[in-house]
C-alpha cells in the first residue's frame, strides 16, 4: 500500500508542499496516489480530504479513534492503579485488571505502532536509523516487559508507557503536519501555477485548459477573483487588478479595454477577456513558481548541519539507552532502569529538529513571493540575515535607469551622421543607452544605419562593420583598445561631461580598423530613484554599511551618491574591479550583498555573498542572483533584509529550543528523572511549540512604501507594467561592463 | 453519592445543548441496515467512545489536581487528616476556578456570543468536518472511533465539567465525575440517535437554555464550595473512595 518514492527526486509534498526529503513515500488516497514527506502529513491530508465516500481517510480515522479508545482505557485503569484505588480489599481484581490491559494494549500498539514499524523497517533496508526507531524500540520494550510481566514474572506493568508514546507522538507528527501545511500557505497559488487552468474562448465555445497549452493570441476570459493566467492585453471589459505578486505593493490599479495585464495578477471586480501575449509558461508569474519550487527544495547550512547531528544522534541516543540500562539495573529494580532507558529513547527523538528550519524558510519564502520578491534558495535568506555590507550599482539600480542624450560634441562629422551610425549599432543591444539613442535619433527624422557582425565587448562597448567600415562605440578604453586615436578637443569635452556627472560614449568609425579615430562624444544623463535615500537610510537603521560601486566615472557617482546619501563609493571600476572591492570589504564586514539591476553586474553579483537583482527574474534561473527585486522594488529591500533575519532568529530559536531540551531532557532522562509518558507528552510539547514559534513569523508586518505619497514615476510604472517591462535595462556608465553576452558565462564563487 | 447524582442531572439537562452539534452527529450516524439491534450497537458504541474520552479527560484532570496539590501541598505531614488546612486552600482554589470557569461558560449559553471563539476556536470545525466521512463507514470501530474523536471536540459543558473533575483532585473522583456527566448526556443522544430531527428545532432554544441554567447554578455551588469556610461542608464527598 505504501511504497518509497524512487521516481520523482524533486517532488513536493501533497500536504505541506516541502520538499519531500529523505522519508517521503507514495501512499494511495481516494484512489490517487500521493507523495508525503512524512507520516504526519499523510494523516494530516486524509483528514483533511476526508469527504464523500472515502475510504482511506475514514479507514485512518477510524484506526485513529479505535487506537485512542485502548490507549485512553489503558492510561485510565493505570492511573487508577497508580493512584491505588485497588489497595487494600480491592487487591484481587488485580490481576484481572492486568489481563485486561493486556488485552487493551495488544491492539493499540499494534494499530498505533504499524507506521512507525514500517518507516523504521524501510530505513533499516536503506541501511539508515531514524528517530521512528527509537519509538519502535521504545514501545515494543514497554509492551514486551510487561506482557511477561502479566503472564510470568509478575510486577508493575507499563502498557500505558507503550501505548501512549505512540498515541502521543503520533499526535505530535500531526501537529508538525498542520504546522507545516500552514506554513505554505501563502506558497500554494504559488506552487499550483504549473497546474492552473485557463478558459480558453474558441468562437462560441468556451474551454478549460491548462495554461501550460496556452500560445500567443489565444483569447482569455478571466472572471473576478480569478488570477490572471497569462500576460496579455485587455479586449473587452474593464476590471481591478492586484499585481502585489508582481510589483510587490498591494494596490488596485484600474484596467481598462487596450491596457496590458500581467500573469498572476489577480481580477478584482469585473469580468476580462484578454489576448494572451505569449504562451503561458513563458511569463514572469511562471519563472516566479517555478523559482519558489526550486528554492524550497534546497537546504539552508543551518539545516544540513542539524541533519547530520540528527543523523548522528540515533546511534548515540541508542549505546546511551543501553549504558542508562546498565548503570542502573544495578541500582534499581529491572524495571525503573528499563523504564529510565525507554525515557532516553523516548526523549531523545529529534523531531522538532527536523522541523525548525523548513518551517520557517517556507513562511519567509512564501512571503517575500508574495510580494513579488524571489529568494533561490534558503540559504540565501540566511547569508542576508548576516550581511553586514550592501554595495550597490549605481545605473537601473539606484537611479531611473533610463537615460536621455543631453550633449553631444563631433569631431569633423555631422550630428545626423553620428546618431545615424550609433542608433544602427545600438539597435543590436539591449543596453539602456540604446534606448535613449534611438530616442534621439528618432526625434531627429534619422532612420537607423543598417549594421552588420555587431559584437559586443564586454564592459567596453560594441562594435560593427557597415559598408565594409568598422563602427566602435563605447568608452574611452575601447578606443584605446581598438588603438584608435582620441582627438583632444573631443577628451577635453568629455572631461567636462563626466565632471558634471553624466554618461559618456564615444563613437569612431574607420576604413582600416586599426587606424581609427573616435569622431565624436555624447553624454547622459540620469536621475536618481526617489525611493533611493529612504531606502539607504532604512538600510542604514537596520545596522547596514552602504556603499556605491559604479563603472561611471567619480563626476556622476559623486553626484548619485549625495543625492542618496551614500558617504561610501568607487567610481570607474571594471567589472572585475567590483569584485576586487567586494573582496576587500568582506573580510572585515562579514557577509557582503550586491545589487544590480541583474544584467550588467553580473559578475559582481556573484561574487557576492548575496546577489540582489533588481527586476530580472532570470538571474536567479541563472545563478547570477540570489534574490531578486521586483521591477521598481528596491524600497523592499530594507523589508526584505528584516524579513530575512526574522526567519535566521526564528530557526536559530527553534534549533536551540529543539536541541537544548532534548540535552536537558535527555540528561533527566539518563539520571532517572523523567517518567516515559511525560517524555512523550513534552516532545509532542516541543514540536507544537517549534510550530507555534514559528508561525510568529506570520504576524509581521507587511512592507510599506517609504513616504506617504508615491512619485509620479513609480506610479507610473505600477499602473503600465507591461509597458515597463519592455523597458531595455541600461548599461549607461560609460566605462561600466556592457551587456552580458548570453554565452558568455561566469562562474559563481564556491563558498 | 448526592454529588455525583447532581452531575448526572447536570449531564442531563447539559445534554439539551449538545442537541446542536452532537445530536446532529447522533443523527447522522443514523440507524443500520441490518435492523434496529444493530443500530442500538451502533450509537451505544459510538456513546461508549465518546464517555471513555470524557472519562480519561476527567481522570487525567483529577491526576493533575492531584499533582498540584503534592507540590503545594508538600508543607503537610503524611498521616495528617486528609481534610488538612493546606488541602483544603489547594482545593478551595480549585474549585474558585472551576467555578469561575463554569460561570463563564454558562453566561455564554444565554448570548454573550464573542466568548464562542475562545471555546470553539481550536480548530474543532476542520476536525468536525473530517470526522463526517466516518459516519458512513461501516463496522463497529468506525462509530467508536467517531465517538472518541467526538469527545474531544471543544463543548463549553465538557470544559466545565473537567475543570469541576480537577477540583477532585483524584484520578477516580475525576473520573467518576466525568462519568456520572458522560452517562447523564446518553438518554437525549440515544433519543437524537433514534428519532432523528424531529424534536431539534423546537427544542434546541429551550435546550440550550436549560442547560446554561444548570450550569451556572452548578457554577456558584462550587464557586460557593470554595469561598465558604470548609467546616461549612457537611461531608467530604471528594474523598469518599
Amino acid at each position: 500500500m505504501t511504497s518509497r518514492v524512487t521516481s520523482v527526486p524533486n517532488a513536493l509534498c501533497r500536504h505541506c508542499l516541502l520538499p519531500l526529503g529523505r522519508r517521503g513515500f507514495v501512499h494511495p488516497v481516494n484512489g490517487e496516489s500521493c507523495q508525503f514527506c512524512c507520516y504526519g502529513c499523510c494523516i494530516a491530508y486524509q483528514v483533511k480530504s476526508g469527504s464523500g465516500e472515502a475510504s482511506e481517510a475514514a479507514w485512518l480515522l477510524v484506526r485513529l479513534g479505535a487506537g485512542g479508545f485502548l490507549s485512553m482505557n489503558i492510561m485510565l485503569f493505570s492511573l487508577l492503579v497508580y493512584s491505588g484505588a485497588f489497595t487494600g480489599t480491592d487487591r484481587r481484581v488485580l490481576p484481572t485488571i492486568h489481563l485486561l490491559l493486556w488485552g487493551l494494549a495488544t491492539p493499540a500498539v499494534l494499530i498505533l505502532g504499524e507506521p512507525f514499524l514500517r518507516e523504521t523497517w524501510s530505513q533499516i533496508r536503506r541501511g539508515r536509523l531514524g528517530s521512528s526507531a527509537l519509538i519502535v524500540l521504545g514501545s515494543l520494550a514497554a509492551y514486551s516487559y510487561s506482557t511477561l510481566a502479566v503472564f510470568r514474572l509478575g510486577g508493575y506493568l507499563y502498557f500505558d508507557t507503550a501505548a501512549m508514546v505512540l498515541m502521543l507522538f503520533t499526535v505530535g507528527r500531526y501537529v508538525e503536519a498542520a504546522g507545516r501545511a500552514r506554513a505554505s500557505r501563502d506558497l500554494a497559488p504559488l506552487l499550483a501555477a504549473e497546474s492552473e487552468s485557463a478558459t480558453v474562448v474558441e468562437g462560441a465555445e468556451e474551454h478549460r485548459r491548462s495554461v501550460r497549452e496556452v500560445r500567443a493570441g489565444m483569447l482569455i476570459r478571466v472572471r473576478p477573483g480569478e488570477r490572471i493566467p497569462v500576460d496579455g492585453l485587455i479586449v473587452e471589459g474593464c476590471s481591478h487588478t492586484d499585481d502585489s505578486v508582481i510589483s510587490g505593493e498591494s494596490r488596485q490599479i484600474a484596467k481598462a479595454v487596450g491596457d496590458s495585464v500581467l500573469a498572476g495578477s489577480i481580477n478584482l471586480d469585473g469580468p476580462l477577456l484578454i489576448r494572451s501575449s505569449g504562451s503561458g509558461d513563458q511569463s514572469r508569474w511562471a519563472h516566479i513558481c517555478r523559482s519558489v519550487r526550486d528554492a524550497l527544495q534546497q537546504s539552508s547550512r543551518t539545516q544540513r548541519i542539524a541533519d547530520r547531528w540528527v543523523g548522528a544522534f540515533v546511534p548515540v541516543v541508542l549505546v546511551l539507552a543501553g549504558l542508562t540500562l546498565a548503570y542502573w539495573s544495578q541500582r534499581l529494580p529491572f524495571d525503573r532502569a528499563m523504564l529510565a532507558a525507554l525515557s532516553v529513547l523516548v526523549v531523545a527523538c529529534p523531531c522538532a529538529v527536523g522541523l525548525a528550519a523548513p518551517m520557517a524558510h517556507s513562511l519567509g519564502i512564501g512571503q517575500l513571493a508574495r510580494h513579488g520578491c524571489l529568494v533561490r534558495s534558503p540559504g540565501a535568506l540566511e547569508a542576508l540575515a548576516v550581511t553586514r555590507l550592501i554595495a550597490f550599482d549605481k545605473t537601473g539600480t539606484l537611479t531611473l535607469g533610463s537615460p536621455h542624450l543631453v550633449d553631444l560634441a563631433s569631431d569633423g562629422v555631422g550630428e545626423e551622421e553620428v546618431l545615424a551610425r550609433l542608433a544602427g549599432l545600438e539597435r543590436h543591444s539591449e543596453h539602456g543607452l540604446a534606448r535613449a539613442i534611438a530616442l534621439a535619433a528618432r526625434a531627429r527624422g534619422l532612420d537607423p544605419i543598417a549594421t552588420e557582425d555587431v559584437r559586443v565587448v564586454p564592459g567596453r562597448g560594441l562594435r560593427g562593420v557597415v559598408d565594409g567600415e568598422v563602427v566602435a562605440a563605447g568608452s574611452a578604453a575601447l578606443m584605446h583598445e581598438l588603438g584608435w586615436q582620441l582627438p583632444p578637443a573631443l577628451v577635453e569635452r568629455a572631461d567636462v561631461m563626466a565632471t558634471s556627472g553624466h554618461s559618456v560614449v564615444f563613437i569612431g568609425w574607420s576604413e582600416k580598423p586599426c587606424a581609427g579615430r573616435a569622431r565624436a562624444v555624447l553624454s547622459f544623463d540620469d536621475t536618481p530613484l526617489p525611493e533611493a535615500r529612504a531606502t539607504i537610510e532604512a538600510l542604514r537603521a537596520l545596522g547596514i554599511r552602504v556603499m556605491l560601486l559604479t563603472g561611471d566615472h567619480a563626476g556622476a557617482a559623486a553626484r548619485v551618491a549625495a543625492t542618496v546619501g551614500v558617504e561610501d563609493w568607487q567610481a570607474g571600476l571594471a567589472p572585475d574591479a567590483k569584485r576586487v572591492a567586494l573582496d576587500q570589504c568582506r573580510p572585515r564586514r562579514g557577509a557582503v550583498a550586491m545589487v544590480g539591476d541583474g544584467l550588467n553586474d553580473g559578475p559582481g553579483l556573484a561574487w557576492a555573498d548575496v546577489g540582489i537583482a533588481v527586476g530580472s527574474a532570470t538571474d536567479l534561473a541563472r545563478e547570477t542572483a540570489d534574490l531578486v527585486l521586483p521591477r521598481g522594488g528596491l524600497w523592499l529591500l530594507p523589508w526584505v533584509v528584516g524579513r530575512a533575519r526574522a526567519v535566521r532568529s526564528s530557526v536559530l530559536a527553534n534549533l536551540a529550543w529543539a536541541f537544548g531540551y532534548n540535552l536537558i531532557a535527555l540528561t533527566c532522562a539518563v539520571l532517572g528523572l523523567l517518567q516515559p509518558i511525560l517524555a512523550a507528552a513534552v516532545m509532542a510539547g516541543s514540536s507544537l511549540l517549534v510550530v507555534l514559534n514559528s508561525l510568529r513569523l506570520e504576524r509581521l508586518p507587511g512592507p510599506s512604501y517609504p513616504g506617504a505619497r508615491r512619485s509620479s514615476s513609480a506610479a507610473r510604472a505600477a499602473s503600465q507594467p507591461q509597458q515597463r517591462l519592455e523597458i531595455p535595462h541600461t548599461w549607461a556608465e560609460s566605462s561600466s561592463p556592457r551587456p552580458w553576452p548570453e554565452g558568455q558565462g561566469f562562474s559563481r564563487r564556491i563558498r | 453519592m448526592s454529588y455525583y447524582a447532581l452531575l448526572f442531572v447536570a449531564g442531563i439537562a447539559g445534554s439539551f445543548h449538545c442537541i446542536g452539534m452532537c445530536g446532529g452527529f447522533a443523527c447522522a450516524l443514523g440507524g443500520d441496515p441490518r435492523g434496529r439491534g444493530a443500530t442500538a450497537v451502533r450509537h451505544a458504541l459510538y456513546n461508549t467512545g465518546r464517555l471513555t474520552t470524557y472519562c480519561f479527560l476527567g481522570g487525567l484532570a483529577g491526576g493533575l489536581g492531584g499533582a498540584i496539590y503534592t507540590c503545594l501541598g508538600t508543607r503537610s505531614q503524611p498521616g495528617v487528616p486528609v481534610l488538612s488546612e493546606s488541602l483544603g486552600a489547594v482545593q478551595r482554589g480549585l474549585a474558585v476556578i472551576a467555578g469561575l470557569l463554569m460561570i463563564v461558560m454558562a453566561l455564554q449559553f444565554f448570548g454573550l456570543r464573542n466568548l464562542r471563539r475562545l471555546t470553539t476556536g481550536f480548530g474543532g470545525s476542520t476536525l468536525a468536518t473530517a470526522l463526517r466521512s466516518l459516519l458512513r463507514t461501516r463496522g463497529h470501530a468506525a462509530p467508536l472511533a467517531f465517538g472518541v474523536v467526538n469527545g474531544f471536540l471543544p463543548c463549553p459543558l465538557v470544559y466545565a465539567m473537567v475543570a469541576q473533575a480537577a477540583s477532585s483532585l483524584d484520578v477516580l473522583s475525576g473520573c467518576l465525575t466525568m462519568a456520572a456527566f458522560g452517562l447523564g448526556t446518553f438518554p437525549t443522544m440515544l433519543v437524537m440517535g433514534g428519532l432523528g430531527r424531529l424534536l431539534a428545532p423546537r427544542w434546541r432554544q429551550h435546550g440550550v437554555r436549560l442547560a446554561g441554567g444548570f450550569i451556572l447554578a452548578l457554577g456558584l455551588v462550587t464557586l460557593a464550595r470554595g469561598i465558604v469556610p470548609m467546616t461549612a461542608h457537611p461531608h467530604h464527598i471528594w474523598h469518599f473512595a
